[in-house]
C-alpha cells in the first residue's frame, strides 16, 4: 500500500501544545513543538478546547510560520557559548531550542470564537480534520486543484466559480513562470475530466480564449515533452485521466478520430494570412493543420454593430470619435441590404427604395458593393466627407465639430488597411468562429495589430454575452480565458471594451458568463472588473506588487513567500476558506510551448505492445 | 487563640546577613608548602581532557514573613516571627564531547520557619508544599539559616549524586563536608585573603589560566585543599579583579588535588563569563548565571506565591489580594 492510498484512514498525530505566553487569539496562536516533531508553513492543525457551556471547540488553522530560538540566551553572542566551537568553550551555557509555529485560524466548530487554551494539545490535522480545516465538508462541489503541502487535495468551491454563489477567476503572477495560463488550463481540463460537477450540461461547457503572445496555446492537443509518469500520478490522485484536448477544428479531414467522451476538444481559430489570394491561409506559423480561418463579412460586421470595436483607443473616449460612431452604426444598421450573387456583401440603400421589400437586390451601376472593410470606410466617407466639399450628412455625423469626423475618418481609413482590421472583414461564405465546435476555442491572434487584437476580443465577448443573455440560462457556463487583462481592461481610462468586461464582471456570473484573467499586475486591472472575481489564484509576485492593496486577501507571511515561489506553485483564495492556501499542481500532459511539441514517434501511445 | 498572619512588607527586608559559620580568613593560618616548598611561582593549567563537567548550585527566596500571634499565651516574648521560603538546586551539566549543556536533576523545595521551638499548623496552601521547621531563637537570621541548611543539603545531595555517575563536580560557594570526592568548591568573592606576603604577592603575577600553588586550610572536621586562579586578565583592574578560589576535599591527597588545581585552572576561564554581560564577569560563571536564572524560574512568580499564602492564611479567595 503506498503512502497515496493512506490518507483517508489517517487520524490526527500530536506535534505540539498551544503557546500560554503571550496571548492567544480567536485569530492567531503559536505551537510550541514537541521534541521530535515538526510543522512547517501550510501544515494544517487542529486544537480541541473545552470550553464552558459550549463543550469541545474545534480550532483549526494553517502554519502561517515557523520559528526557531534558544531559550535561555540572553545576548546574541550566547550562541557561541551554547552551541559553539569546543575551543572557545562552546557548549558551556545550557539553553533549550525550542521551536514554535505560528497559526493563522481558519475555522471554529462550532462557530464559537474563542481563543485556543493555552497548554493545549496542537495536532497536524488529517484525514477529517483535514477537510474540515479547509472547509472540504462544507463544499457541495468540491473540485480538487491541486496538493497542499502535506500531498492531500487542496479543494476549490466550485459553487464560487460557476455564478452559484460567486464567479470568475482572477490569476496574477510575474510573466515568464508560465503559469498562469498554464493553471487556467490545468483548471479547465479538471472540470472537463469531472463533468458529475456541473451536472448534466457539462458536456456543452465552452471555454473561449485567446492566445496573444507567441503561439504557446496551439498545442493543447499535442502531448508534451516536459510531462512526466509523476505528472501523470498527481493528474491520476485528483480524479483525472491526462490526456491533451482532443482536436476538432471544424472542417478538418474525416479520418481525425471522434472525440472520446470524458476528454474535452480544442479548435483552432485564425485570421487570414494577409495576401493569401483565393486559399484561405490562417495566419499561423508553427502547425500547419487543425487551424481554420475567421473572418467576418460585411453584412456580419454591420448587423453586430462590429464598428463600436474598431474605436477601442481609450483616446477615442475622450474626443467625441463615439458619438460620430454611433450614429455611423445606426445609419449602416438600417440602410444594408444584401446583394444577389454577392453573399456577405451589401450596398446601402434607403428603405423606400428596395423594390418590394426584397431581402437581396441588385446592385445598380454607380453603388458601391461592400465586399471588405475598405470598400465600407470609403462608402461612409461619402457621407462624412463628400468630396465636392460640402458639409458632412448631419443623419450620419451628429453636429460634431468638423475636426471630429475628420478623426473618425482618419481612425477608420487607417483600421481598414490591411495590416490592421482588413483582413478581418470579407465578402463571400461565413467564416465565423463556431465556439459551440469544441470546448475550447483557440483563437490565434498573436499576429493581429493590437487594435485588431482588441476588436477580435471585443467581438468574440459580445457574442457570447448576448448568447447567453438570450437564452437566459447559466447553464452550460460559457468561459473566457483572457490574458493579459489589463490591456483589455485598464485600471485607467475609458472603452467599450473595458466597458463590456466589467459589465460581464458584474453581471455574467448569473449568466453562467465566467472569466477567466491572467494578469503580470492586479493593480493594473480595473478594480471593477477584479473585485467580482470570486476565487483569486497568484503565483510568483514582484515584491513591489504584492504590497499592494489588490492582494490584501493574502496573509503578510503569504505575500512574503509569493515572491519565491517556483513553477507549480499557486496561491489559492477563495469566499469559502478564509485564508490563502498554497498549492502544487502537475505539469500538463500537452505542450506549452512549440518546442515541447512530442514528435509523433515519441508520442505513439501503443508502443511497446 | 492562636492567629497566623502574612506580614505586608517585603520579606526580603532585613535579609542581607550572611552567616558563615566557618573560619573566616583572617583567623586562620593556612599551610602554604603543600605543594610547593620554597617561593612560590604561577603555575599553568593544564586540561587533562575530562569530559564530563557538572555546575551545582541552588536559590533561594522568602516569599513571606509571617507572625503567629497568641494573645492569651504565658509566653511573653510577643507575636512570633516566621518565614515561608523556597529553594530550588539544580545542575548544568556540561558534556564537553557532544558540546552542549542541559540543566538537569532541579529540585524545588519549600521550608515554613518559625522561632522559639515552635511547630503550628500551617493552612494547606494549594500547589505549595510548605515543610513547616522550628528554630531555637527568634531572629530573622536564625530563621534564615535553617532555610541555608535545607538548601546545603539539597545542594550536597546533587553534588554526591552526579559524583556517583561519574561527574567531575563545580559546587558554586564553599565546599560542604563531602567526603573524599573529587569535587571542587567555586568560591567568587573574596573580602580577605587567605595568603600572607611573600606568598600573596603571586597574585598580581597570575596570567589568566594560570594558578597559585595548592595550600591547605585547616579545620576541626573538614580541612579543604585551596587555590587561586585567574579567570581573565581585565584592562585597567586591581591585581585581584578576575580571580576566583576553588577548594577541593582534603580527603583525595594532594596528588588529586593537584590534578584538579591544574584542570580548573584550564577549565574555568573558558567558562568565564565576558565582561560586558555581567556586573559580577568575569567571576559568575557562565553555565552557573545560565542555572541561577533557571532555578529563579523554577521558582515561580513570586507575586502569585504570596497571594496564595495570602489566601490560604487569611481564607480569602485565591482569586482576590
Amino acid at each position: 500500500m503506498t503512502d497515496e492510498a493512506m490518507p483517508a484512514l489517517q487520524t490526527s498525530e500530536r506535534v505540539g501544545r498551544v503557546v500560554g505566553v503571550g496571548h492567544t487569539s480567536s485569530q492567531e496562536f503559536r505551537a510550541v513543538l514537541d521534541e521530535g516533531a515538526h510543522l512547517a508553513v501550510d501544515d494544517l492543525v487542529v486544537v480541541r478546547t473545552e470550553v464552558p457551556g459550549v463543550g469541545t471547540l474545534c480550532t483549526y488553522g494553517v502554519v502561517v510560520e515557523s520559528e526557531a530560538t534558544y531559550e535561555g540566551a540572553a545576548y546574541e553572542s550566547d550562541v557561541h557559548r551554547i552551541a559553539g566551537d569546543y575551543a572557545m568553550g562552546g557548549g558551556l551555557q545550557p539553553a533549550a531550542k525550542v521551536r514554535t509555529a505560528r497559526v493563522a485560524v481558519t475555522r471554529v466548530d462550532p462557530e464559537v470564537w474563542v481563543a485556543a487554551d493555552p497548554g493545549e494539545e496542537v495536532f497536524r490535522a488529517r484525514g477529517v480534520d483535514r477537510d474540515r480545516a479547509l472547509y472540504a465538508d462544507e463544499m457541495r462541489h468540491p473540485l480538487a486543484v491541486g496538493r497542499g503541502r502535506d500531498g492531500e487535495p487542496v479543494y476549490l468551491d466550485l459553487d464560487f466559480f460557476d455564478g452559484t454563489k460567486g464567479g470568475h477567476m482572477s490569476i496574477a503572477g510575474v510573466s515568464g513562470v508560465a503559469t498562469k495560463t498554464t493553471f487556467a488550463f490545468f483548471f479547465v481540463r479538471l472540470l472537463a475530466g469531472h463533468p458529475e460537477l456541473l451536472g448534466p450540461s457539462a458536456a456543452n461547457t465552452r471555454v473561449l480564449v485567446f492566445n496573444v503572445k507567441g503561439e504557446d496555446l496551439l498545442y493543447l492537443d499535442r502531448p508534451g515533452t516536459e510531462f512526466t509518469d509523476d505528472d501523470a500520478a498527481a493528474w491520476r490522485r485528483l480524479g483525472v485521466e491526462p490526456t491533451p484536448f482532443a482536436l476538432a477544428t471544424p472542417g478538418l479531414r474525416a479520418s481525425t478520430p471522434h472525440a472520446t467522451p470524458g476528454v474535452p476538444t480544442v479548435a483552432y481559430w485564425a485570421p487570414l494570412r494577409a495576401h493569401a489570394g483565393d486559399v484561405l491561409m490562417p495566419d499561423v506559423s508553427g502547425r500547419a493543420d487543425g487551424v481554420a480561418v475567421f473572418t467576418w463579412t460585411p453584412r456580419e460586421f454591420i448587423d453586430e454593430g462590429l464598428l463600436e470595436f474598431v474605436f477601442t483607443d481609450a483616446t477615442d473616449a475622450r474626443n467625441q470619435i463615439s458619438f460620430v460612431e454611433e450614429r455611423v452604426r445606426a445609419q449602416l444598421k438600417r440602410l444594408a441590404v444584401d446583394v444577389l450573387g454577392a453573399s456577405g456583401a451589401v450596398v446601402l440603400r434607403e428603405q423606400n427604395d428596395r423594390e418590394g421589400g426584397q431581402r437581396a437586390v441588385h446592385a445598380r451601376g454607380p453603388e458601391r458593393v461592400i465586399r471588405t472593410l475598405r470598400d465600407l470606410a470609403d462608402e461612409i466617407a461619402t457621407h462624412l466627407e463628400p468630396e465636392d466639399g460640402a458639409e458632412p450628412d448631419y443623419a450620419w455625423s451628429g453636429r460634431v465639430q468638423g475636426g471630429t469626423v475628420s478623426a473618425f475618418m482618419r481612425r477608420l481609413h487607417a483600421a481598414s488597411m490591411d495590416s490592421r482590421l482588413g483582413r478581418l472583414v470579407r465578402d463571400g461564405e461565413s467564416h465565423r468562429i463556431d465556439r459551440l465546435a469544441a470546448t475550447v476555442s483557440v483563437v490565434a491572434i498573436q499576429n493581429l495589430h493590437d487594435l485588431a487584437q482588441r476588436f477580435v476580443v471585443g467581438a468574440l465577448l459580445r457574442e457570447t454575452f448576448r448568447d447567453k443573455e438570450e437564452s437566459g440560462q447559466r447553464l452550460p457556463l460559457s468561459i473566457m480565458v483572457l490574458d493579459e487583462l489589463n490591456k483589455y481592461a485598464p485600471r485607467e481610462g475609458q472603452s467599450p471594451l473595458k466597458e463590456m468586461l466589467v459589465d460581464i464582471a458584474q453581471r455574467g456570473r448569473s449568466l453562467g458568463v465566467l472569466m477567466i484573467g491572467a494578469q503580470q499586475s492586479a493593480s493594473r486591472v480595473a478594480p471593477d472588473v477584479l473585485e467580482n472575481a470570486s476565487i483569486r489564484v497568484t503565483g510568483r509576485l514582484d515584491a513591489a506588487e504584492s504590497e499592494r492593496a489588490e492582494y490584501g486577501w493574502m496573509l503578510p507571511s503569504t505575500k512574503a513567500r509569493a515572491r519565491l515561489l517556483k513553477p507549480g506553485t499557486m496561491v489559492l483564495g477563495q469566499p469559502a476558506v478564509p485564508v490563502p492556501i498554497v498549492l502544487n499542481f502537475p505539469r500538463v500532459p500537452w505542450a506549452t510551448r512549440p518546442d515541447e511539441v512530442r514528435r509523433e514517434a515519441d508520442a505513439d501511445p501503443f508502443r511497446g505492445l | 487563640m492562636v492567629r497566623l498572619y502574612v506580614e505586608d512588607w517585603s520579606p526580603e527586608y532585613g535579609a542581607p546577613f550572611e552567616s558563615d559559620p566557618d573560619t573566616l580568613p583572617g583567623e586562620v593560618v593556612v599551610d602554604t608548602a603543600v605543594e610547593v616548598r620554597g617561593a612560590w611561582e604561577p603555575l599553568p593549567g593544564r586540561d587533562d581532557g575530562v569530559r564530563r563537567v557538572a555546575f551545582v548550585d541552588g536559590v533561594q527566596r522568602i516569599e513571606a514573613r509571617l507572625t503567629l500571634d497568641d494573645p492569651d499565651t504565658e509566653n511573653d516574648g510577643g507575636p512570633l516571627p516566621g518565614i515561608c521560603a523556597a529553594y530550588a538546586v539544580g545542575a548544568s551539566l556540561w558534556d564537553r564531547e557532544a558540546g552542549r549543556s542541559t540543566f538537569r536533576d532541579v529540585t524545588v523545595g519549600r521550608v515554613a520557619v518559625f522561632g522559639d521551638a515552635m511547630l503550628p499548623d500551617l493552612p494547606h496552601v494549594p500547589g505549595l508544599d510548605y515543610v513547616v521547621e522550628a528554630a531555637e531563637g527568634r531572629d530573622i537570621p536564625e530563621l534564615r539559616a535553617r532555610l541555608d541548611r535545607r538548601r546545603g543539603q539539597a545542594e550536597v545531595a546533587t553534588v554526591l549524586a552526579l559524583l556517583r555517575e561519574g561527574w567531575f563536580v563545580v559546587a558554586d560557594g564553599r565546599l560542604d563536608d563531602i567526603g573524599p570526592h573529587e569535587a571542587v568548591g567555586y568560591i567568587k568573592s573574596h573580602h580577605q585573603s587567605y595568603l600572607r606576603p611573600p606568598e600573596s604577592r603571586i597574585i598580581g603575577a597570575l596570567r589568566a589560566g594560570e594558578r597559585t600553588p595548592v595550600f591547605l586550610i585547616p579545620g576541626h572536621q573538614f580541612q579543604r585543599y585551596s587555590w587561586y586562579v585567574r579567570l581573565a586578565e581585565i584592562p585597567y583592574g586591581h591585581s585581584w579583579s578576575g580571580i576566583a578560589r576553588v577548594e577541593a576535599p582534603e580527603a583525595i591527597g594532594i596528588e588529586r588535588a593537584r590534578v584538579l588545581a591544574d584542570r580548573t585552572a584550564a577549565l574555568l576561564p573558558l567558562a568565564a563569563m565576558p565582561l560586558h554581560l555581567d556586573a559580577r564577569a568575569p567571576q559568575n560563571l557562565v553555565p552557573i548565571a545560565a542555572l541561577e536564572r533557571e532555578l529563579r524560574r523554577w521558582l515561580g512568580d513570586e507575586g502569585l506565591v504570596r497571594r496564595a499564602l495570602r489566601a490560604a492564611i487569611h481564607g480569602a479567595p485565591a482569586g482576590a489580594a
